[in-house]
């Protein structure tokens, strides 16, 4: 070759030594979910030099939801549509399972077909978040990945930083937000809040089925067309026996996501084998003829904070925020399966928070406070309180919810519309007998109805 | 129609005959070598040109002589101090200047460390075309080598071809092609090279050389390759290979785990087997690992994952525990007299 | 003598062969689906590269011969402690075979005056694992392939290596300057620290090299100076497996029986 033809080339003159990132950025954000990507696109929007320390591979690798995604307030900071979302939700339907019966009530009005759709997707999360956390970069933010931030640091009780699992791996910045998700060991190991009590927490597990076999099987199964999905929530002795919780199956664009949540005290006594009973739950009669001829092709398995209202830990702290499922923020009674859309909600907040507190040059919490007036104003904390009681009150009535209720609804429902000889008064009255006897008659079941009055 | 000509392209009808690099190391000679003789036959054949044998080593005339018997036409021994051990840039050098000098139209190395080592010394400055790791050789109508290899993950065999350099370079997969049987009778003439390398000249020192016996799994007609399921423990694959007088193999993974010696080590970084038995034992089925088993008769798959890909290419298949599957199916294969009972001592070396 | 040598790694870019699927219809990897990533190999090739540097000083910079994309397997080398990197682009690179690439990759190393040149063994696409001799011969250099650890001698002149070899091992010591190709798995890539993985993706530009810039002609490069070509690509047929699954050891062994398979 033209060996001597060659001119050295020179990199003397460039600069690529390390520059030092500490007091760099206003904020670190601990984690791309949901609420730290918002927090930290809030902030960025605001001006903000922003760091989100994410511990996956990309942004939404390690999470974990039940499948649907409620929108209206990332709609005020995004253009939701250009979101890579799977179906929209146009019936939303509810059955109630002893082993082999199922009683349904489906929802499917008209206007949710129209956008927005009622603000309701399932979405995949790897896909989402990235999205996600991509608009927050595009808005200035800065996205550390495969990084695991390992501790906070600190100056006496203030939080000026944090600790990271990489060498050289400190970096200070005058905000923390705590996005970390259900598993927030830092901000326990930072005692910013307690390990969650067994009776606070609940376990989720879930699969993506596909139909390897066939076209169009989420249409023909769900009788959706187009962009247009279902999302069924389930519970029940046929569901989840008599554990607090239920199950649900969602449609996404051509998969499936089946899966099951309930309390993990409950999973240490009745059901300790999730993965069987998320086995039993899709092969329950109501269940498996949606799912023929699927092929699992993902499971995964996550702890929910369940704590309700009573849980949230102490939300500020100076120079550090909690957010999303670090801050307990997630509502599952039953009917509701709600974490996404707090999660969310809650980093919002927190990010105009930090901004407001950046702009003023404060960093005690105090003049943080603003996001947890803010959240507590917000539907986050209203309807956490709302359903503060349920917990309690279901646990008392596990029984006779998850089983008698069930059996005997089915067993009046199959008596009422028996087809035999009998003139129909009988079996009207039949049916209102078996009823009542699960309730415990006319008192029973006026007392039943005060209990549960707030249910709905 | 013309083409617009190509840097370094040649005259390619002033290059003829097929060359064979004959391996060898302190005296003996690497199994690829007469794998490659026993295949440059037919093509030599086809092309009706001749098929020589190049040896380059020390004391190795025997071995010129026996790659006559091989099959070769003619043998071209260089034999000097300076070419043991084995060295890249004296054994590059040394196959240029001949390959410079006798216009080969086709040169096949063995895919060893030695052969992928020093084959581009000679490929570069003649401009040739090199295919490295090919599974399948053959000439076309118009006499230009054909060689083929795996490509995109191994469903895909590529055919590459140079229609204007030469020599045509191929190295070639050990394992894949049968060795050819000497035949005393054969008769070919042998030619002492001179050396054209100097010690002087020489860029390399091998200071120290360790070797020891090799194990050649691919001559093994039944195999039990372990994988990462085996956690480290090769107990009960052992005993499986001792029952079935099978010899140990491995997928890359336990080999870089460092349960099994890299001789060992089956798939496209490793060898091809082409077994009557092989039994996959805690093998996922990557097609890295698969490429250098999908010849095997019958194949047998024990894994705890029903989903692993090894299913998928395996006959039978047992999903389940190895280290409940494995010693029950040697207890099995024993007592229905299938196997041999045991010996006292297992066999099977590392 | 060397004093503050100039380590060169090329690196390349390759899609991702973990997280590609396998397709469970064919078995096959459906390499469409996977990102790019830097070849794995040279992770062990970058850390021996930074091996060198702490044992001996000097430099080390990274190169990659590649689309603009590429520059990601820069950012990578950087963050995990190379010095810089350079981008080694340019149409008249398409179509290269490995005689063109080694070229390139030969020139790059001479214009950055390298004292040693490391790769990775091979790369996951194509694994030939024929660039790193082709450079060598293109430059009139020592090689060192297979190589599991690294000595420098730099006082005089050399470096030597432990060679993996078929059945053992070897050292040898080859004169500087040199190429050296890694065995993959052998050194413990070490982690990106987090400043200097922020500063990688965030501010660090790589010098960016054409053909012309490193002394090439477009003549000497790319399809025209590649004398493989690729004829012909066929599918390959499955092997037709009887994919039979049995529930114990027992109905494999009277299975294997009965295909006349053992006994």
């Amino acid at each position: 070759m033209t060996a001597d033809a060659t001119d050295r080339i020179s990199l003397a003159d460039r600069d690529t030594a390390t520059p030092d990132y500490d007091d760099a950025f206003d904020a670190v954000v601990v984690g791309a979910g949901l609420a730290g990507s918002t927090a930290a696109l809030t902030m960025a929007k605001n001006g903000l030099d922003v760091l989100i320390v994410e511990r996956g591979r990309f942004p939404g690798a390690k999470n974990v939801f039940g499948g649907v995604l409620y929108t209206p307030t990332l709609r005020e900071l995004v253009d939701v549509e250009s979101a890579p979302l799977e179906r929209y939700i146009a019936e939303r339907r509810f059955g109630m399972l002893t082993d082999d019966d199922e009683t349904a009530v489906s929802l499917s009005p008209g206007e949710w077909h129209e956008p927005p759709h009622n603000d309701s997707y399932t979405v995949r999360r790897g896909a989402f978040d990235e999205w996600l956390a991509d608009r927050a970069v595009d808005a200035g933010a800065t996205l550390v990945c495969r990084t695991t931030v390992t501790d906070l640091l600190r100056e006496g009780d203030r939080i000026v930083g944090v600790e990271t699992d990489r060498p050289d791996g400190t970096v200070r910045a005058p905000y923390v937000v705590l996005a970390e998700g259900g598993n927030s060991l830092v901000s326990e190991g930072a005692d910013l809040k307690d390990r969650e009590r067994r009776e606070n927490v609940a376990v989720g597990v879930k699969e993506v089925l596909e139909f390897p076999e066939r076209d169009h099987a989420i249409e023909d199964r769900f009788r959706v067309s187009g962009d247009a999905g279902a999302s069924y929530h389930y519970f029940g002795e046929g569901a989840v026996g008599d554990a607090f919780g239920g199950g649900f199956v969602y449609t996404n664009e051509d998969t499936v996501s089946v899966g099951l949540a309930y309390r993990l005290s409950d999973a240490a006594t009745s059901q300790p084998d999730p993965e069987g009973t998320l086995d039993a739950f899709k092969s329950h009669p109501a269940v498996a003829p949606l799912l023929r001829g699927a092929r699992t092709v993902e499971y995964t398995a996550k702890t929910i904070p369940e704590g309700g209202a009573e849980a949230i830990p102490q939300l500020v702290h100076d120079g550090a925020v909690l957010v999303g499922d670090t801050a307990g923020l997630v509502l599952n009674n039953g009917l509701h399966l709600e974490g996404t859309n707090m999660a969310v909600e809650s980093g919002f907040h927190a990010g105009k928070a930090v901004a407001d507190a950046a702009d003023r040059g404060r960093t005690d919490a105090d003049a943080l406070a603003g996001y947890r007036e803010a959240l507590e104003s917000s539907f986050v904390v209203r309807n956490l309180d709302r359903y503060e009681w349920l917990i309690e009150r279901v646990q008392e009535d596990r029984q006779l919810l998850f089983e008698e209720l069930p059996r005997a609804v089915a067993d009046a429902g199959s008596e009422y519309f028996r087809m035999d000889r009998a003139p129909k008064d009988d079996h009207a009255e039949t049916a209102k007998r078996e009823l009542l006897q699960a309730v415990g008659g006319y008192t029973g079941a006026a007392k039943l109805a005060v209990r549960y009055r707030n249910l709905l | 129609m013309s083409r617009a000509e190509k840097a370094g392209a040649v005259d390619t009808d002033a290059y003829s005959d097929v060359w064979v690099f004959v391996e060898v190391h302190d005296g003996d000679v690497m199994t690829v070598s007469w794998e490659l003789l026993g295949e440059a036959r037919g093509l030599a054949e086809d092309l009706g040109e001749d098929l020589v044998a190049l040896v380059i080593g020390e004391d190795v005339d025997d071995v010129g002589r026996e790659a006559v018997e091989r099959g070769a036409d003619r043998a071209l021994v260089a034999d000097d101090p300076v070419f043991e051990p084995y060295r890249a840039d004296p054994y590059g050098e040394q196959f240029r200047a001949l390959v410079e000098d006798r216009h080969p139209a086709i040169v096949l190395i063995g895919g060893t460390h030695t052969g992928r080592d020093f084959a581009g010394r000679v490929a570069v400055p003649a401009h040739a075309g090199l295919t490295a790791d090919c599974t399948e050789l053959g000439v076309d109508d118009d006499g230009l080598l054909e060689a083929r290899r795996p490509a995109f993950g191994g469903n895909v065999l590529a055919t590459i071809v140079c229609e204007d350099h030469r020599p045509q370079m191929a190295t070639i997969r050990p394992g894949v092609f049968s060795a050819a049987d000497p035949d005393p009778d054969r008769d070919g003439q042998i030619e002492r090279v001179d050396p054209v390398v100097d010690e002087r000249d020489t860029v390399s020192e091998v200071r120290e050389r360790v070797v020891g016996d090799t194990a050649d799994i691919t001559e093994a007609d039944r195999i039990v390759a372990v994988g990462a399921g085996c956690d480290g423990d090769l107990g009960p694959a052992r005993e499986l290979a001792d029952a079935l007088d099978a010899e140990l193999a491995a997928s890359r993974k336990a080999v870089d785990e460092g349960w099994v010696d890299g001789s060992r080590q089956v798939g496209q970084t490793g060898k091809t087997v082409r077994p009557e038995l092989y039994v996959a034992v805690g093998i996922s089925g990557a097609v890295q690992h698969v490429e250098g088993m999908n010849d095997s008769d019958a194949v047998v798959a024990v894994n705890d994952d029903p989903n692993a890909p090894i299913f998928e290419h395996a006959d039978y298949g047992v999903v389940g525990d190895l280290f409940e599957v494995c010693p029950a199916l040697v207890e099995r294969l024993r007592e229905d007299g299938l196997v041999d009972a045991a010996d006292a001592e297992p066999e099977v070396k590392p | 003598m060397t004093d503050d040598p100039t380590i060169v790694v090329g690196v390349k870019q390759v899609p991702d062969d973990d997280e590609v699927r396998i397709d469970p219809d064919t078995g096959h990897l459906d390499r469409a689906s996977a990102p790019a990533v830097l070849n794995p190999p040279d992770r062990d090739a970058l850390e021996a590269a930074l091996g060198l540097r702490d044992a001996a000083g000097g430099t080390v910079v990274a190169v990659t011969m590649g689309p603009p994309t590429a520059t990601d397997v820069l950012e990578e080398a950087v963050a995990m402690g190379c010095d810089d990197a350079a981008l080694i682009t340019d149409r008249a690179f398409a179509g290269s075979d490995t005689w063109p690439t080694s070229l390139t990759l030969a020139a790059a190393a001479e214009s950055l005056g390298a004292d040693v040149f490391v790769c990775g063994e091979e790369t996951t696409d194509s694994s030939t694992g024929q660039v790193p001799p082709g450079i060598a011969a293109h430059l009139g250099w020592a090689q060192l392939t297979y190589v599991e650890g690294l000595e420098p001698e730099f006082d005089d002149d050399r470096l030597v290596a432990r060679r993996d070899v078929e059945g053992g091992y070897e050292i040898v010591a080859a004169d500087l300057p040199v190429v050296v190709a890694v065995a993959y798995g052998e050194f413990e890539p070490r982690p990106a620290g987090l400043h200097r993985k922020l500063y990688a993706e965030t501010e660090f530009e790589p010098l960016e090299l054409s053909a012309d810039e490193i002394g090439l002609d477009d003549e000497e490069v790319g399809i025209d100076a590649s004398p493989t070509e690729v004829g012909g690509m066929e599918t390959v047929e499955p092997v037709e497996r009887e994919r039979e699954t049995v529930d114990t050891a027992e109905e494999l062994a009277d299975a294997l029986a009965d295909a006349g398979v053992v006994g």
